[in-house]
């Protein structure tokens, strides 16, 4: 068997160092470029994935968020909450959030939308919607009559170029008519518009909770949530699980396990369309090296036969093939990986823009692994099938 | 008798036409013969050794070769039997056209499991036996006919076969390399007195020979000793 592998071995070689140049070239740059193709809409995909994660943690949800209990609307005694919350071991800051729909109008321009109440110097160590200020200032923890809108709340005057309903392209200074569904109705001054290119984020709004409490009328101890976020070092399971054990009520979820519904189906989605992509490729790869191959067997069919006539097995010479389309594809994935990580290269300094944020192709070091498993497979099945059909034929038929 | 053959024959089917290559031919051949057979073109000579080369199936008919009945053999087991008993030279040479001349000829020995030092010096020898050591390291497309018929029978020789097969090895090459090519064949049969079956339809041959089988239209005309 050894012995098999090694005359196969010797064979493949030969093959390759004296057969022709152009079709060794050609097959190498096929898989080289069908090894791309596997990765490199993966590696967008998984980008993008990632690109929400990160925004997702950055600007809404932080690494851990605490909603209301079953049957609850609201987090009651939210102050005493979020001061225990600190004191857990893990904790960084936790910062209340309290939401309350309101219809927001600029001139003819109206959107309604949930304006949420924070704790600006809390907010600034849980999310990073302060360093997304395109226009203005962040909220300050006194300010009154002041808000801060999202990008997509401000919009554009050329409607045509808002995706949603917007204030028609409101302006830092600009005065606005904000009307509660508490039935209060009040001017504000435009304080700030943030842009985080998260659509869900840039359309909502933000008044301190001072400012809140004089719309409520009271001192609201209520959230609506809170966002915790954990140390360096302690991820957000840890954080959940010590939370848990210092008995804080209400439902506790991971950024991870608050993402439901609808993006999950998102990303069910794009696991289908990369899976797709995947299929095509590797179909692709198949039939191109299956012709190759079989181009390659029927004009070596009549040496085929010669060395079946002296005495070499089929299995030696079917191996043989098999050998040289490992290397063809372990030489081609090599050139691939390169081209990845060049292309990578240049799009992390140059990231592709999207309207959601710019997006860096990013590769797991298992996809990798798993394509080039995947990929060498079907190449030697592909190489396998040629080499056996011409190998089966009859010795002196194929010697003819 | 070291080949026994009995109402050996060979039909093909070509579309609704049954074609007669060998009609139920009887013989045997000792240990150490050297066989001409010969005949006009389409007499069955070719399929002859073909069948005893174990290149291709008898439709009916017996064959024992060293003792081994050849009808139960798998082609596992015959690709095996040529590998270590046989040795063939072919009118176009059928060398493998991308290894070297040496490589050619020490390849059965690699596939017998041998060492591929060993296995070079030894076709290297063997080489210079037959004059093309000189040429080793060439590709048989950089070699003329003559030499590498030189190569296709060393690498026949490399596995000391107890038979050799040659299918009219002379039939491309011109008359001073066909003498030099079966001179090279006699030494070999009188110094390691090799079994030789070699197909001809020179009559010139014949002077080699130490026995001739003619065929015509699939049947022995003549079986004699030189």
């Amino acid at each position: 068997m050894l012995n098999d592998l090694k005359v196969s071995a010797f064979l493949a070689v030969r093959a390759i160092k004296r057969g022709g140049r152009a079709g060794f070239v050609l097959n190498i740059l096929i898989i080289a470029m069908v090894f791309m193709n596997m990765i490199l809409l993966s590696s967008i995909i998984s980008g993008s994935v990632n690109l929400f994660y990160e925004q997702t943690i950055d600007y809404e949800t932080s690494d851990v968020i605490v909603k209301p209990g079953e049957d609850k609307r609201v987090i009651s005694s939210a102050d005493e909450l979020v001061n225990k919350i600190n004191g857990i071991p893990g904790v960084r800051r936790a910062s209340p959030h309290y939401s309350l729909g309101a219809t927001l109008s600029n001139e003819d321009k109206s959107i309604s939308i949930p304006v949420t109440a924070i704790k600006p110097r809390d907010e600034t160590e849980v999310t990073k919607v302060s360093e997304t200020v395109v226009q203005g200032n962040y909220l300050g923890s006194g300010d009154l009559d002041e808000i801060i809108i999202g990008f997509q709340v401000a919009g554009n005057e050329d409607e045509r170029k808002d995706f949603f309903d917007s204030l028609g392209g409101a302006e830092v200074g600009d005065t606005i008519e904000v009307a509660f569904a508490n039935g209060v109705i009040k001017d504000y001054r435009i304080k700030g518009i943030f842009q985080t290119k998260s659509w869900t984020v840039d359309l909502t709004a933000f008044v301190s909770w001072d400012e809140m409490n004089s719309v409520l009328g009271y001192d609201n101890s209520e959230a609506s949530e809170i966002l915790v976020k954990s140390m360096k070092g302690h991820s957000p399971e840890e954080v959940k699980y010590s939370m848990l054990t210092f008995n804080v009520p209400d439902k506790i979820q991971t950024w991870e396990e608050s993402m439901t519904g609808i993006i999950e189906d998102s990303l069910e989605t794009f696991d289908i369309i990369n899976n797709i992509s995947l299929f095509v490729s590797l179909v692709i790869a198949i039939v191109v090296i299956f012709i190759v191959m079989m181009i390659k067997a029927i004009n070596n069919k009549k040496q085929i036969a010669i060395l079946k006539a002296i005495g070499i097995h089929k299995n030696i010479i079917v191996n043989s093939y098999v050998i040289q389309v490992l290397l063809i594809s372990l030489i081609g994935i090599i050139l691939g990986l390169i081209g990845i990580e060049a292309i990578i290269a240049y799009f992390t300094a140059h990231p592709m823009e999207f309207p959601d944020g710019n997006v860096t192709p990013y590769v797991e070091t298992a996809v990798l692994i798993e394509n080039a498993v995947m990929l060498t497979a079907v190449s030697c099945i592909a190489g396998y099938i040629p080499a056996r059909r011409i190998a089966g034929e009859n010795i002196l038929e194929a010697m003819r | 008798m070291l080949i026994e053959a009995q109402g050996l024959t060979k039909t093909y089917k070509m579309g609704a036409v049954e074609v007669n290559a060998l009609r139920g031919v009887d013989f045997s051949i000792g240990k150490g013969e050297f066989v001409g057979v010969t005949g006009s073109s389409g007499s069955g000579k070719s399929t002859l050794l073909h069948l005893v080369g174990l290149l291709d199936d008898a439709t009916s008919g017996s064959l024992e070769i060293g003792g081994t009945d050849i009808s139960g053999l798998s082609d596992h087991e015959k690709t095996e039997f040529r590998l270590r008993r046989f040795g063939y030279v072919f009118q176009d040479y059928a060398l493998v056209s991308e290894l070297n001349a040496v490589e050619n000829v020490y390849l059965p020995s690699l596939a017998r499991n041998e060492d591929k030092d060993t296995a070079e010096e030894s076709a290297l020898k063997i080489m210079n036996t037959v004059g093309i050591g000189e040429r080793a390291d060439h590709l048989p497309s950089e070699l003329s006919g003559g030499e590498q018929q030189r190569v296709a029978i060393a690498r026949a020789l490399i596995n000391s076969p107890e038979i050799m097969f040659a299918d009219e090895p002379c039939a491309n090459l011109d008359s001073v390399n066909s003498k030099n090519v079966l001179d090279l064949f006699r030494k070999v049969n009188e110094e390691s007195g090799q079994t030789i079956l070699m197909v001809s339809h020179e009559e010139w041959h014949a002077e080699y020979f130490e026995r001739i089988i003619r065929l015509h239209d699939g049947e022995i005309a003549e079986d004699k000793y030189l």
